[in-house]
């Protein structure tokens, strides 16, 4: 392993994710391939207009997730990797930015796939939750992935589509 | 009988402004605090999905705690209901 991944929340009061931020973190003169997942909020979620969306985290634990989960990409992708994930918290609004996953690598294959399989592991894994807010005033928490039996397995104890 | 004070988070953060309930649990396992709430949640808050309880996981500052774990002696644990990060 080249560096050990970087991982970081972002409270929205206090700023913006900045996807060139990833770039630069998992950057290296050896390496030829750069992978960036960039997860957006949209306007809309099961047939409701969504206006905004609130991200809630236990944040020692994310952190120490991401970690866990990143160290499992190394062993599957690595050694020559750096990995990047960024998560916000706080009221977001259509557009803004909620999570950046980049993995740099010699080579686009790994770059690809350990991007992939992060963004994976941290949206169904790491204690984040999403609360959304519609136009019509309502909110509702998001159904998600139980972390009942997840171990170190991914987590799909859940029982919904896979839309997400 | 062992207190514990429960961290609030994703849906279950809407049973109290402060993001945390005290309880008391009769017992020293995460097992015996998801009994606990299984009694308490339909009579403090009969309105709130308690099923919910049973796809919600537990976890201290560190790691997701498992039932047969025990209880960590600070008395500070958080509940995971079902994730949706990303």
């Amino acid at each position: 392993m080249d560096a050990k991944p970087i991982a970081k929340v972002v409270d929205r009061a206090h700023g913006a994710i900045d996807p060139a931020e990833g770039i630069a973190a998992v950057s290296d003169p050896g390496f030829g391939g750069i992978d960036v997942f960039i997860g957006k909020v949209r306007d809309v979620n099961v047939g409701r207009v969504v206006t905004g969306i609130t991200y809630d985290l236990f944040e020692p634990l994310v952190l120490n997730e991401i970690q866990r989960l990143a160290a499992e990409v190394e062993a599957a992708f690595g050694p020559r990797l750096k990995l990047y994930v960024a998560h916000a918290r706080g009221r977001l609004g259509i557009g803004d930015v909620a999570v950046v996953v980049a993995a740099g690598s010699p080579h686009r294959d790994e770059a690809f796939r350990a991007c992939r399989q992060l963004i994976e592991a941290v949206k169904h894994q790491c204690p984040i939750w999403k609360q959304e807010h519609y136009e019509d005033g309502d909110s509702a928490w998001s159904e998600g992935c139980s972390l009942c039996h997840a171990d170190s397995t991914p987590a799909h104890g859940h029982d919904h589509e896979h839309g997400h | 009988m062992k207190q514990v004070t429960l961290q609030l988070f994703g849906a279950f953060s809407d049973l109290d402004e402060r993001r945390e309930i005290t309880l008391e649990v009769s017992g020293a396992t995460v097992a015996d605090l998801r009994q606990a709430l299984r009694e308490l949640l339909p009579v403090r808050w009969p309105g709130f999905r308690a099923g919910l309880l049973d796809y919600s996981a537990f976890a201290d500052q560190q790691r997701v705690l498992r039932d047969h774990d025990m209880l960590p002696e600070d008395g500070r644990v958080a509940i995971l209901p079902p994730v949706s990060g990303g």
